[in-house]
């Protein structure tokens, strides 16, 4: 059996993060999806082009070292654009525009996360890609969406669970909102994104039609913390920063282990549960201690509980006691690093990370699959694209371009392979 | 004629706590005709706060009524016969199932995929749980820390030198629900093509580990294993959140070429320094130039902050509580916000789609009361009479 989205072609215009993360999905479930760059307007995440010394920014190169063609070698951009092909084309040109319709013509998605506007002032709003293909999928996705006061103000990764009430309630108790340490914002709108293309392509399966899909960021994330809306309504209270405690159970936190920077989640939803944690931390005498009998007590005495806890814990290695614990039917788990998930026996026995060897960057383990579908077993990876690694697949196979009109495009500097240095902000 | 994008499938739902509903939810908002099914003392959720004024009611549950708008809701007992009958008879011309039990306790009830595969060729069934459905740990118990710990997140949220810190709201299990919509819309699009139903098998914690940025290329690049940044990730300053008068501000001096106007919005002269003048040197004056901020933004409020730096062309971002939410003008605007009215929990504003599709319809219709569509569902579409209804309530079955 072939992949579920063989068949499909998505031209993809986005960069960074929430985008991409939409058709990484879908490349992933065998879309073919065009990633198009312009050498000098190309995905922020290959990092600059003469990367300052020892600067490793977001991008993480084999070694630390950049290499001769740095925006190749970019680690994060490798994970995320895999199973993609890569085309450049510069569509602020003539010939690049008309090109670009070509593209358009015989596509079915086509999805960009500019700034409100720009693809319209360059000439492709939906208007005319609906001319050119009347029923094509067009996502658009700035920061606060297509309309409204806000549509012109800029959004980045950052600021996301900011604005959409999470960092309002995540903090360590008594202190400031915090945000967590990536911006949960853009797989939360890049999912969204999937899921308005495919739901778009049943339509157009259905009926014909075509589809402009209008996201915005923070409107998407909000859809994340409805209950806290509604809870407002009802209580007139935004909820508590709480630490890693829970409203309802208790013990609910995080208990340091044996070793530097070790560390243990338990959650405990039950009375009979808590009686198995005594059990196999040994200590009966906190099982009979009135104290702790049931989850009002425990939750007015949270702190002696969690130190007896961790007077435990901090004997135990974190993996060891989890599973000590899980063996007893109580939740925990323990914190894991990234090296942690790659050594994990269970993360390892159901294949997670795929090996995958790249042209610029030798072999590496990367995530593979968010999810595992019973029709794909084994599903070969290729590596992602290097600027503009397509260009002769995609012009002169898929579009047939005579070597000529190729010719023309490569000195107009349309399909440069060589990026020039731009602000990466 | 407006209808909705999915409109035409059939989702059972037998899915709890959030990622399961979440995803159905989408579903049934696209225009999917989406049953859930509840045990007859009603769904967890149901107990699960906020509720009106701190009093806990099975209707009143914010988490419930969100999750469950524009679905219908039977009870059905999948601990006894009649009910696995009832859900078979469901079964038959559904084209999704979502479940969220652990394997072994999904096969002792008849739904595991291969029983399923047998009986309802047809049928995706999608599977949600916290570490999926094989290797070592798939009878795991997980609740959101665990996940988020399990999955690498928590590991590089919070302050360094201090314990890892879980995200406020419940996003591990949010985010796993998306992915499982997309992971069911591939395999009913697979399905148009080759008839045949398939499992998706839905990792929760798998999910976590899928969105970790640059965490696991930083580690297999570079052997650097990334850990946590507080509030000022990302080799920035001026990169995070900040007190103002009246809150909470996200101060987000980008791009980086427009440094300049922080001193104009911030009416400090000494922001130009020409130390300040590369990303590398304000970090390594954050603290300083924390300290030329602050008088600044305590005296102001956090939308004239943010506006003045958005009009600035800075990233800017409000910290956000859920009153400023249901008041922003720019969610006002677009109408985000939908009134839903429900029979029980009165008149609420709840968040509307997650994107906006041309003329397609958005279905929220109010979460079901415990049992509200049985008659409507058993007597209707299976053709069950009522006195049928009486006996299967008798036996619990319902």
């Amino acid at each position: 059996m072939g992949l579920p989205l063989e068949g499909i072609r998505i031209l993809d215009l986005s960069w960074i993060w929430a985008g991409p993360y939409a058709t990484k999905l879908l490349a992933d479930m065998g879309a073919e999806v065009i990633k198009i760059e312009a050498a000098r307007a190309y995905d922020w995440h290959r990092g600059p082009v003469s990367p300052a010394p020892g600067a490793q920014g977001i991008t993480s190169y084999p070694d630390g070292v950049p290499g001769e063609r740095p925006w190749n070698r970019s680690g994060w951009f490798n994970s995320l654009n895999m199973n993609k092909r890569g085309i450049t084309l510069d569509i602020h040109t003539p010939l690049g525009g008309q090109t670009f319709l070509e593209l358009v013509r015989i596509s079915d998605v086509v999805i960009e996360n500019f700034r409100y506007g720009i693809l319209e002032r360059l000439g492709f709003g939906y208007d005319v890609l609906r001319c050119t293909k009347p029923d094509i999928v067009v996502v658009s996705m700035p920061a606060f969406g297509n309309s409204g006061p806000w549509r012109n103000y800029i959004g980045y990764g950052v600021g996301q669970e900011l604005l959409a009430g999470m960092a309002h309630m995540t903090g360590y108790p008594g202190e400031d909102p915090m945000k967590s340490g990536i911006n949960h914002g853009d797989p939360i709108t890049g999912s969204h994104a999937a899921i308005a293309i495919l739901s778009a392509l049943f339509r157009r399966h259905r009926t014909g039609q075509g589809a402009f899909i209008d996201i915005s960021h923070m409107e998407s994330s909000v859809c994340l913390v409805g209950e806290y809306i509604l809870g407002f309504q009802m209580t007139g209270r935004n909820p508590d920063r709480m630490g890693n405690r829970h409203p309802a159970m208790a013990p609910h936190g995080i208990y340091r282990c044996r070793g530097e920077d070790q560390w243990l989640t338990i959650a405990v939803e039950s009375d009979a549960q808590w009686q198995c944690l005594c059990e196999v931390m040994g200590r009966a005498d906190l099982a009979k201690s009135p104290q702790f009998t049931d989850v009002l007590s425990r939750w007015c005495h949270q702190d002696e509980m969690d130190s007896a806890i961790t007077e435990w814990t901090q004997r135990m290695d974190a993996g060891e006691a989890a599973a000590l614990l899980q063996n007893a039917g109580v939740a925990a788990a323990p914190v894991l690093t990234s090296r942690g998930l790659l050594n994990d026996a269970h993360f390892r026995a159901r294949g997670v990370f795929k090996t995958v060897t790249h042209p610029e960057t030798g072999t590496h383990l990367y995530p593979g699959m968010a999810w595992h579908m019973s029709s794909i077993k084994n599903k070969p990876y290729s590596s992602a694209p290097r600027l503009g690694e397509d260009n002769s697949y995609i012009y002169s196979e898929l579009l047939g371009m005579t070597r000529r009109r190729l010719e023309e495009m490569e000195q107009e500097g349309v399909v440069s392979t060589i990026p020039q240095e731009r602000r990466i902000t | 004629m407006r209808e909705g994008l999915l409109c035409g499938f059939r989702v059972v739902d037998l899915s709890q706590d959030i990622a399961g509903p979440y995803c159905t939810k989408l579903m049934a908002g696209l225009g999917a005709d989406v049953i859930k099914v509840e045990p007859p003392e009603g769904d967890p959720s149901r107990r699960a706060g906020p509720f009106p004024d701190d009093i806990p009611h099975p209707e009143k549950s914010a988490l419930y009524l969100y999750l469950n708008t524009g679905k219908l809701g039977v009870t059905l007992n999948l601990e006894c016969t009649d009910g696995q009958r009832l859900l078979h008879e469901l079964l038959k011309d559904a084209d999704v199932i979502v479940e969220s039990y652990p394997p072994d306790r999904a096969h002792a009830l008849g739904i595991s995929y291969s029983f399923l595969q047998e009986r309802c060729p047809q049928l995706v069934v999608t599977s949600i749980t916290p570490f999926g459905q094989t290797g070592p740990y798939r009878s795991y118990r997980a609740h959101e820390i665990n996940l988020y710990g399990a999955g690498g997140l928590m590991y590089i949220t919070g302050d360094p030198d201090r314990e890892p810190l879980k995200m406020g709201p419940p996003l591990s299990q949010y985010g796993a629900g998306q992915n499982a919509l997309i992971a069911t819309l591939c395999a009913l699009w697979q399905r148009e093509s080759t008839g045949e139903g398939q499992h998706a098998d839905i990792s929760i914690a798998e999910y976590n580990l899928s969105i970790l940025e640059n965490a696991i290329a930083a580690y297999t690049y570079t052997g650097h294993i990334v850990s946590r940044m507080g509030n000022r990730g990302y080799g920035r300053a001026a990169h995070g959140i900040y007190l103002c008068r009246d809150g909470h501000i996200g101060v987000v001096a980008m791009p980086d070429h427009r440094w300049l106007a922080m001193s104009e919005i911030m009416e400090r002269e000494e922001l130009r320094d020409s130390r300040f003048q590369t990303r590398a040197g304000r970090l390594e004056n954050a603290d300083e130039i924390d300290a030329l901020m602050l008088p600044w933004l305590v005296e102001h409020d956090k939308e004239d902050i943010f506006k003045r730096g958005q009009e600035a062309g800075l990233g800017f971002a409000l910290v956000h509580t859920f009153e400023d939410l249901l008041r922003c003008e720019q969610l006002v605007d677009r109408d985000f916000f939908t009134p839903v009215e429900h029979p029980e929990a009165g008149r609420l504003q709840y968040p509307g789609a997650p994107f906006k599709i041309d003329d397609a319809e958005w279905r929220t219709a109010p979460a079901p009361l415990l049992g509200e569509h049985n008659e409507a569902v058993y007597c209707g579409r299976l053709g069950y009479a009522r006195q049928d209804l009486v006996r299967l309530r008798q036996m619990e079955a319902i």
